[in-house]
């Protein structure tokens, strides 16, 4: 026997499973994607004695019917990876439920361990189950563990190891009856298949009559390797066979079979099954007459959402604010230890400054989702997609769509990961797709100078305005990809509310770490790069031809104060003349920023966007600053600072620049419009090309772009027409 | 009796002492914890003795003590065939027993009768046998499960027309599975719809006909639902109730009723998802609440909690519709 075991663990959503993951593997485990599709895979090891066991968290799902990703990968990973063990973790107080995933689990052909997790609580429930009995019935070997205390998880591992020997010593899993009319049909699809010559692996070959005789495509696709005429001597037959269970039973032959299967645990259930039937005070019940009230449940869900936010973006600023400083700090070391290069400036303003701008995202990632794990593994995230459910659904979203949605008007980035909870991936991209429209806090700043230059007195009701339009575009936008993409895939909202639990302060210090450690390797090498080619569109040519010599204007200036300096007669004068002499030295080099950044790359790019800028009424300075805007949404106002020749710290000097560049308060509105809706910012795609894919990310780039656009220039139009 | 178990320990020190038997306090332990209990016991049930006192020994300890306790007399050794497991029972010098075993519910009666015993010993001496030591055990069902039993009637023996409730399946494992993949299971409310022709009986449940051999038929125990009425026992009120109601969508129910499921219609993926987290035909879901804001709605159905939007649950029909205060 070999010494290296591969183990499966599948199970229920809810079911504890990855509580005895976290026990089993502690902190070796490693967290990715299942190769080609977003759905998350953890892998851990455990050596026993002379065995190193790999660890696989299956995704956890109600069935293994190829409805959903998660279903199919985890079939999948059984049929082709062959672990060597399938540990099924099965919710001791839902044993029903339950099973009818374990035996299909079992009906893998797969060594098959049942663990009846949560045993205290079924115990607590009045729920007795005859593990002996059970683990008779169905040929297996069945383990009690109570996962959050730890307890049975040795067992369960010897349990493990004794198992994969007995089926090396030649054990067969044992094959569940169904009624004699789905036993006919199976046998008959099972003997064309052998004739067909497919080889019997294990109990697979039964497994894949049952699963031609369901009409599944993915199976009938694999058999079509066969020679053609047996290929439709299997489908013949399997149609056939069909057609009676459906002239029988005026059913479909999977509902039949469902129904049959039910049959079956229904039995087993009752076997093993003693229900003391003592009510016991359902503490899951009471704690829901408050969180899901007709009355308090919203309310108590909105004090939650505002804890979150406040907890994510107020106490975050801190650990913010520390990361911001020492990037500062690091790069002011730099600045002064090395000679000014090239390599020091694409070191300094674009790596330093293009990870900084990530890594400073990390303290909301972490505080986000400690919470968002907490809110799951309590349970009450179920409770707010209940709650949310009316609202989300109008705009053809899923109730958990809620909580990203949400936070979005933090940063889109955090958010955008936090799809991750929803389940289906549909739900996930249109909700993606909508986040970037809920206007982050990044976003504020422009609208502050904007907004308080040119209306105001009025600043605070613009500014409110803008956060409506941006839900508004959301929805309708949900709507129309729905109506575009998506048609007809609504997904059934059929989501258990799992009892309340005690989270374990373990678990979610694992899953906050997990996010946060993707978080950083996902995220930095494309950050990195995108910061790189930023750095050099805004910082070449470097050989600009200026109008102006700046330099020598520069060094006139000097030579001009350095006299009155020196015969200043006091003290006071002397430093009325430097305060002059530093002024007109910071307008000269302002001028030529200015005009350096007007004739880099990126300039270039903003002067040739004009055209189409113009008829939204925004000039070639903003567009500029829109354009450096992809970096990171602060950045707008820092560059309108510098392209209107105040400097990139001077908010007042700003507002008059504005006013006196000719802007109106209709381009201004304009403008905030597309500030609003325009591409999020290159972290935001570059989350979107990580959690739903490329063509996704292009896709949002386009069509953010198209409708700021249209927008803005409804905004624009509208308002000269009324003038 | 604790004069009897004082004596007992002391008989015990005396004994184990004088036979240098290791670990004597521990193993005294074991027996201070087996004379507390009564009846018959298990080595867990002992364990578990021991450890409601304060004291952890190990099982293994444990049951050698017990065979040490068994050689010098203090325990008796049962074994019955149903259980499977060893038992302890405590041996009184000069005090015997007999047991009858119920095999319903496993509760074992301890009886002496000094005729059967005079009897036992006559049957031996007729045969020229010298009886040392013997051991009675009568297997049944017991007074209680008896009762249960006398108000049921075999399947077979039910008359035509009759409505029932299957009560008891009294079948091996395959026979149970079988029974229970045809969708009949234990509560199931049925029908004869004929009996006799064949030795077969025609049964409806809900809207399913099942034809069951006479094998079977005598292994499925029901109960008629007149008679149930007419004696006024199970409180039959919710089954007349039942009987009544007209089918109604699941949409239509309000929060706090009742009801068993009777179709699930709608589109395939979505009819399937609501198979598979076990919303089938003749399940009994419950309508905890509906959200706040009227849409989804929470049911409890197979003992947890799930959710459903209203225009999905629209497509679930409900028959027997009572309200119910939980």
């Amino acid at each position: 026997m070999k010494s290296n075991l591969t183990i499966a663990l599948a199970g229920n959503p809810n079911c504890g499973k990855t509580t005895i993951f976290n026990n089993l593997t502690g902190a070796r485990q490693k967290v990715g994607n299942w190769p080609g599709v977003t759905v998350e895979k953890k892998e851990g090891h455990l050596r026993h004695g002379d065995y190193v066991l790999r660890i696989v968290d299956l995704p956890g799902t109600y069935s293994l019917t190829p409805f959903s990703i998660e279903e199919i990968t985890a079939r999948d990973y059984i049929v082709n990876e062959m672990p060597d063990i399938v540990v099924n973790i099965i919710d001791a107080s839902n044993l029903e439920r339950s099973l009818f995933l374990a035996i299909q689990v079992l009906e893998l052909g797969r060594p098959t361990l049942f663990v009846l997790n949560m045993a205290d609580m079924a115990e607590a429930r009045g729920i007795k189950i005859d593990e002996k009995k059970l683990s008779s019935l169905l040929g297996l070997p069945v383990v009690f563990t109570v996962g959050n205390k730890n307890k049975g998880i040795d067992v369960l591992t010897e349990a493990v190891i004794e198992e994969v020997k007995a089926f090396d010593h030649g054990k067969k899993s044992r094959n569940i009856r169904y009624s004699n009319e789905i036993e006919g049909c199976i046998s008959k699809i099972e003997a064309v298949l052998t004739d067909a010559g497919i080889e019997d692996e294990g109990a697979l070959i039964r497994w894949k009559a049952i699963k031609i005789l369901e009409d599944d495509k993915i199976i009938k696709g694999k058999i079509q390797g066969l020679p053609l005429g047996k290929e439709a001597n299997v489908l013949a037959d399997a149609a056939s066979c069909r057609s009676r269970v459906f002239d029988l039973f005026q059913d479909d032959f999977e509902i039949v079979l469902t129904d049959d299967r039910y049959g079956v645990i229904a039995g087993i259930v009752k076997e093993t099954v003693t229900n003391l039937a003592v009510k016991r005070i359902d503490m899951s019940r009471n704690i829901d007459l408050v969180l899901t009230d007709r009355y308090f449940g919203l309310p108590v869900f909105v004090f939650f959402i505002w804890a979150m936010f406040q907890l994510t973006f107020s106490l975050g600023a801190y650990p913010m604010g520390w990361i911001e400083s020492f990037v500062g700090f690091l790069s002011g070391q730099l600045d002064i230890m090395m000679a000014p290069s090239l390599f020091k400036s694409l070191l300094l303003d674009g790596i330093i400054a293009g990870i900084g701008s990530v890594v400073v995202f990390l303290p909301n990632i972490l505080i986000l989702f400690f919470c968002i794990a907490l809110f799951e593994d309590t349970g009450y995230m179920a409770r707010a997609a209940f709650l949310m459910d009316r609202v989300m659904h109008t705009s053809g979203l899923h109730g958990k769509s809620f909580i990203p949605m949400l936070m979005g008007f933090g940063c889109s980035v955090p958010a955008i990961m936090a799809t991750r909870t929803l389940e289906n991936k549909k739900d996930r991209i249109l909700t993606i797709l909508m986040t970037p429209f809920m206007s982050c806090s990044a976003k504020l700043p422009v609208y502050i100078v904007l907004a308080g230059s040119f209306f105001a007195q009025r600043a605070g009701t613009i500014i409110f305005c803008l956060y409506m339009t941006g839900i508004l575009v959301a929805i309708l936008s949900g709507r129309l990809l729905r109506a575009l993409f998506f048609k007809g895939e609504d997904a059934p909202f059929v989501m258990e509310l799992p009892p309340y639990r005690m989270p374990m302060l373990k678990s979610l210090v694992i899953h906050m770490w997990d996010r946060g450690k993707m978080f950083l390797k996902k995220m930095s090498g494309v950050i990195l790069v995108g910061s790189i080619i930023i750095w050099v569109l805004s910082s070449f040519p470097t050989n600009i031809s200026f109008s102006v010599d700046y330099d020598t204007q520069l060094v006139d200036l000097e030579t001009r104060y350095s006299d009155p300096i020196y015969s200043a007669d006091s003290d006071a004068a002397r430093l009325e003349i430097e305060q002059a002499f530093d002024a007109d030295f910071k307008e000269i080099e302002n001028r030529k920023e200015q005009e350096r950044i007007s004739k880099s790359y990126i300039g270039i790019i903003g002067h040739a966007l004009e055209p189409l800028f113009k008829p939204i009424g925004i000039g070639w300075q903003a567009s500029v600053a829109l354009v450096t805007g992809f970096v990171a949404k602060e950045v707008v106002i820092s560059t309108m600072g510098v392209l209107y020749g105040v400097g990139r710290d001077n908010g007042q000097a700003l507002e008059k620049a504005l006013k006196k560049s000719g802007m109106t308060s209709l381009s201004a509105l304009s403008m905030m419009v597309f500030v609003l809706l325009y591409v999020p910012c290159f972290a935001t795609v570059t989350a979107i090309y990580r959690e739903a894919s490329a063509k996704w990310a292009w896709f949002n780039v386009l069509y953010t772009t198209m409708v700021a656009w249209g927008m803005s220039f409804l905004v624009y139009q509208a308002g000269m027409f009324l003038r | 009796m604790i004069n009897t178990h004082e004596q007992e320990k002391r008989q015990f020190k005396r004994l184990f002492q004088q036979q240098g038997v290791d670990r004597f306090d521990k193993r005294f332990q074991v027996l201070d914890a087996f004379l507390k209990l009564e009846h018959h016991v298990t080595q867990k049930d002992i364990s578990l003795q021991l450890k409601n006192d304060g004291i952890y020994l190990d099982d293994e300890f444990v049951v050698s003590s017990m065979e040490h306790l068994c050689r010098f007399g203090f325990a008796n050794r049962v074994e019955f065939d149903q259980r499977g497991e060893i038992l302890y029972e405590h041996r009184h010098l000069g005090v015997h027993h007999d047991h009858m075993i119920c095999t319903k519910c496993g509760s074992i009666l301890e009886f002496r009768d000094e005729a059967l015993e005079t009897l036992q010993r006559r049957v031996a001496e007729a045969y020229g046998f010298h009886m040392l030591q013997h051991k009675m055990e009568i297997y049944g069902l017991c007074s209680q499960c008896m009762a249960h039993r006398n108000r049921l009637v075999p399947l077979h023996k039910a008359k035509p027309g009759e409505k029932l409730i299957v009560k008891e399946l009294e079948a091996g494992k395959k026979m149970q599975l079988r029974i229970s993949s045809m969708g009949l299971k234990i509560g199931d409310l049925i029908e004869i719809v004929s009996n006799g022709l064949g030795g077969q009986v025609v049964i409806a449940v809900g809207e399913n006909r099942l034809v069951i051999g006479t094998g079977m038929a005598q292994k499925i125990w029901v109960r008629s639902i007149a008679k149930m009425q007419e004696q006024g026992i199970d409180s039959p009120l919710e089954l007349k109730e039942n009987l009544d109601s007209s089918p109604m969508k699941l949409s239509q129910m309000k929060a706090g009723q009742e009801g068993i499921i009777a179709r699930v219609s709608g589109e395939s993926v979505l009819r399937r998802r609501l198979l598979e987290m076990g919303i089938n035909r003749g399940t009994k879901i419950y309508v905890e609440k509906y959200a706040p804001l009227k849409d989804p709605l929470e049911l409890v159905v197979k003992g947890y909690h799930i959710s459903l939007r209203v225009g999905e649950a629209a497509n679930i029909v409900v028959e027997h519709v009572i309200s119910k205060k939980r």
